[in-house]
C-alpha cells in the first residue's frame, strides 16, 4: 500500500520541479520584453510556451496529486487502484517531457495556453480518464452527503476533461472556417478550463484547511455550498468576459455580464468578514500552511477586486489586451493558485517554519506584489494611449517600459523566492518517509473550542513514520 | 474566507439544503450549459459568414499562423501574447496593409525575428490576416459609455 501515498507524492515532487523551471523560463521571457534578443538559445517563442506549459503543470499535478493524497482520508477507505494513480503520474511525466522537447524543436500547435501539438493531447485526455474513474470509484465510498470540496473536485475534474476537449474544436473545419466563432468558442472553453482547474485548487483549500484546524464543519457549511454554485456558475457561463471585444454574438456578452457581476457577492462577503479572517490568519501563523492560506486569502481579495473591475465592459474597453490581464492571469495562477498549492505541499510534508522558509515567503509575496502592481502600471499606460491617442505601438510601450523594466526585475525576486520555497517543499517530502505527519501540523495549527470536532478516520491512521493508510 | 466563524457546530444538515435540491440546481446548470453550448457553436457571431470564413489560402495561413506560434507575441481583438502588436486590422489600417505586413513577416525587424517564412507561406499568412482583418475593428475607440457599464457599438467601429 506504500505505492497509494508515493504516487501523490511522486505528482507534488513533480509539481514542483515543474514550477521551479516554468518559473526560470517565465523570467528569461520577462528579460527578452526588456532586451529583445537576450538568451538567444531559447528565443521567446519557445521561452513563452515553456513558460506557460510548465507553471499549468505545476497547478494541475500538485492539485492532483493533492486530490490522491487526501481523498483516502477523507473518505476513510483507500484509493480505488492506486496502480492507476501510478499509470497517471507516469503518462502525465512521459507527456510533460514530449511537450518540452516539442518546444525545444519547434513544434508547436501555436494555440493560446496549449502551445504544444493537439496530438499530445492524446494521452493527457487518456490519463485524465484515469483519474475521473479513480476519483469517483473513490469517492463514491464516501458515506454521507459530500462535503463541498468533494463536489468541487468532481466537478473540476470533469469539467477539465470536457472543456480541453472544447478547446480542440479548432481542428474540425466548421470551427476554424469562421474567424469570429473560432475566437468565441476558444475562449469558452478557456473560460471554463481555468474555472475547472481552479475548482480543484479551491477544493484542495477547503481541504487542507478542514484538516489542519479539525473542523469538519467548513466545508458542509451553507456557504461553502453558496460559493462552488456561485463558482461553478461563473464557470459556466461567466466567460465571455474574456472577449468583450470579439464581435460574437450579443447575447453571449450579455449574459457573461450579467454573471461575472455576481461575484461581488463574494467580494462582498470577504469585507464583512475581514476580522475573522485576519484572526484566522494570526492563528495559523504556527505553520506555513497556515501561512500559505492566509496569504491566498489576501490574494483573492485582490483579484478578485480587479476581475470585477475589468468585466465591467466599460472598464474592460480600456483593460483588454493589455498588462492589466496579465496582471490578473498572475495574480490568480500564482497569488491564489500557487500559494494554496504550497498551504498544500507544506501540509502533506509538515515542513518545520526555517528561516529560509520565512524569508522564501515573504520574498515570494513581496515580489510578487510589486510584479503584480507593474502590470497593472504597465496595462493602464497601453490601454490609456491604445484607446485614446494614434501613437504606434512600440511608442506606447516605450512609455510603459519603466513599468516592464520593474516587472522583470521583481520577476527574479519572485524566482528567488519560489526557490527557497520549492527547495524546502521537495527535500521534505522527500524526507518524510511514509505518509506524510499530519498530526503534527495539526497540532501547530488546533484551533482550540468549539467548532473543532476530533479528527476522525484518515487523520487517525498514521502510526508510526511508515505505515500508511490500511485498506 | 473565514468561513469557520460562520459554521453552526453540531446541527443536523448544516447546508441547510437537502442533497436532492443540490442535485437539481447543480444538474439544471449543466442543462442550460448544454443549450448555452449548442447555441454558441452555432449562433455565436454577428459577423456575416461572407466576412467572417476562411478562404483556402487564409485557412492555410491560419495553420501557418498556428506552426510558427505568431500568437506567442501578437493579439487578435486583444487576445494572444504581449511583446507585438495587435493584428486584427494589419491589413485594412491605413498606412499598412498586405505589403507593409509581408515585409514584416519576411524579414523581422529588431524586434520581431525573421522567422524564415518562405514567399508562398508569407502571402497565405497576409491572406490570413486580410481575412481577420474583414471581421470587425479592434481596439474599440469609438464608443458610447452607458451608465449600466457597458459602452454602445460595442464592436461596430465604422466612422
Ligand atoms: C518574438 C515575438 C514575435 C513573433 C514570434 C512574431 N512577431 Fe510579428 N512582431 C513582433 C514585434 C515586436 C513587432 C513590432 C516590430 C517593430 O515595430 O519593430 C511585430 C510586428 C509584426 C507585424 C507588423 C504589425 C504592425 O502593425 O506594424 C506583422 C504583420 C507581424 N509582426 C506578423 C507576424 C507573423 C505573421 C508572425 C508569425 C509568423 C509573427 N509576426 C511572429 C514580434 C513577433
Amino acid at each position: 500500500m506504500k505505492s497509494e501515498w508515493t504516487a501523490a507524492k511522486g505528482f507534488v515532487v513533480a509539481g514542483l520541479i515543474a514550477l521551479l523551471s516554468g518559473a526560470l523560463f517565465g523570467v528569461i521571457g520577462s528579460w527578452q520584453h526588456v532586451i529583445p534578443g537576450v538568451v538567444d538559445a531559447i528565443p521567446f517563442v519557445k521561452s513563452r510556451p515553456l513558460h506557460v506549459s510548465l507553471v499549468i503543470a505545476w497547478i494541475f499535478l500538485t492539485a492532483v496529486g493533492g486530490v490522491y493524497h487526501y481523498l483516502p482520508k477523507i473518505v476513510g477507505a483507500p484509493l480505488h487502484s492506486t496502480r492507476l494513480a501510478w499509470l497517471h503520474l507516469a503518462i502525465f511525466i512521459g507527456t510533460g517531457i514530449a511537450v518540452v522537447v516539442s518546444y525545444f524543436m519547434g513544434r508547436f500547435g501555436g494555440r493560446e495556453y496549449w502551445e504544444f501539438p493537439p496530438v499530445l493531447g492524446i494521452p493527457i485526455v487518456a490519463s485524465w480518464l484515469l483519474l475521473i474513474y479513480n476519483f469517483f470509484r473513490t469517492a463514491n465510498k464516501h458515506k454521507g452527503p459530500w462535503p463541498a470540496y468533494l463536489w468541487m473536485w468532481g466537478t473540476g475534474i470533469v469539467f477539465f476533461l470536457i472543456t480541453y476537449t472544447e478547446a480542440n474544436l479548432y481542428l474540425f473545419p466548421h470551427f476554424t472556417g469562421n474567424m469570429v466563432r473560432e475566437l468565441t468558442v476558444q475562449w469558452k472553453a478557456y473560460g471554463a478550463l481555468t474555472g475547472s482547474w481552479n475548482l480543484l485548487v479551491y477544493g484542495t483549500a477547503m481541504v487542507v484547511m478542514e484538516r489542519s484546524t479539525g473542523n469538519t464543519a467548513i466545508a458542509r457549511s451553507k456557504t461553502a455550498f453558496l460559493l462552488f454554485g456561485l463558482g461553478f456558475t461563473n464557470l459556466l457561463f461567466g466567460w465571455a468576459h474574456h472577449i468583450y471585444p470579439v464581435p460574437s454574438a450579443l447575447w453571449i456578452r450579455v449574459l457573461a455580464y450579467g454573471v461575472s457581476m455576481t461575484e461581488w457577492i463574494i467580494l462582498a462577503r470577504m469585507i464583512r468578514q475581514w476580522r475573522g479572517t485576519l484572526e484566522e490568519g494570526k492563528r495559523g501563523q504556527g505553520s506555513m500552511t497556515g501561512r500559505f492560506l492566509f496569504a491566498s486569502e489576501a490574494w483573492v481579495f485582490i483579484n478578485l477586486g480587479l476581475a470585477l473591475l475589468i468585466s465591467i465592459p466599460a472598464i474592460n474597453l480600456f483593460t483588454h489586451g493589455t498588462h492589466i490581464t496579465v496582471a490578473h492571469a498572475m495574480g490568480s495562477t500564482i497569488g491564489i493558485n500557487t500559494t494554496i498549492l504550497f498551504a498544500s505541499v507544506f501540509f502533506i510534508s509538515s515542513a518545520p517554519i526555517t528561516k529560509n522558509l520565512r524569508v522564501g515567503f515573504w520574498l515570494f509575496n513581496g515580489s510578487l506584489l510589486v510584479f503584480w502592481l507593474c502590470l497593472v502600471g504597465a496595462g493602464m499606460v497601453k490601454g490609456y494611449y491604445t484607446v485614446l491617442s494614434d501613437l504606434p505601438f512600440q511608442s506606447i510601450m516605450l512609455r510603459a517600459r519603466p513599468f516592464i523594466v520593474g516587472f522583470a526585475v521583481s520577476g527574479v525576486g519572485l524566482f528567488i523566492g519560489l526557490w527557497m520555497l520549492t527547495w524546502a517543499g521537495v527535500r521534505t517530502l522527500l524526507r518524510t518517509p511514509g505518509d506524510p505527519a499530519e498530526l503534527d501540523i495539526h497540532s501547530a495549527f488546533l484551533v482550540e473550542g468549539p467548532g473543532s470536532p476530533a479528527p476522525e478516520n484518515g487523520h487517525a491512521v498514521r502510526q508510526g513514520s511508515t505505515t500508511t493508510l490500511q485498506p | 474566507m473565514a468561513l469557520r466563524d460562520e459554521v453552526q457546530v453540531g446541527s443536523k444538515d448544516p447546508s441547510g439544503f437537502g442533497v436532492h435540491r443540490k442535485r437539481f440546481v447543480y444538474f439544471a446548470l449543466i442543462g442550460l450549459f448544454v443549450v448555452q453550448s449548442g447555441l454558441t457553436y452555432t449562433t455565436s457571431t454577428e459577423v456575416p459568414d461572407s466576412a467572417a470564413t476562411l478562404s483556402e489560402q487564409a485557412r492555410h495561413g491560419e495553420a501557418l499562423y498556428r506552426e510558427f506560434n505568431c500568437t506567442a507575441c501578437h493579439q487578435f481583438y486583444g487576445l494572444g501574447g504581449y511583446m507585438g502588436p495587435d493584428l486584427t486590422n494589419v491589413i485594412s489600417a491605413e498606412g499598412k496593409g498586405p505589403a507593409y505586413a509581408k515585409v514584416f513577416i519576411l524579414y523581422g525587424t529588431g524586434r520581431m525575428p525573421a522567422m524564415g517564412v518562405s514567399e508562398e507561406q508569407a502571402d497565405a499568412l497576409v491572406a490570413f490576416l486580410g481575412a481577420v482583418s474583414a471581421t470587425g475593428t479592434y481596439p474599440v475607440r469609438n464608443m458610447d459609455l452607458t451608465v449600466w457599464g457597458t459602452y454602445r457599438e460595442m464592436h461596430t467601429d465604422e466612422k
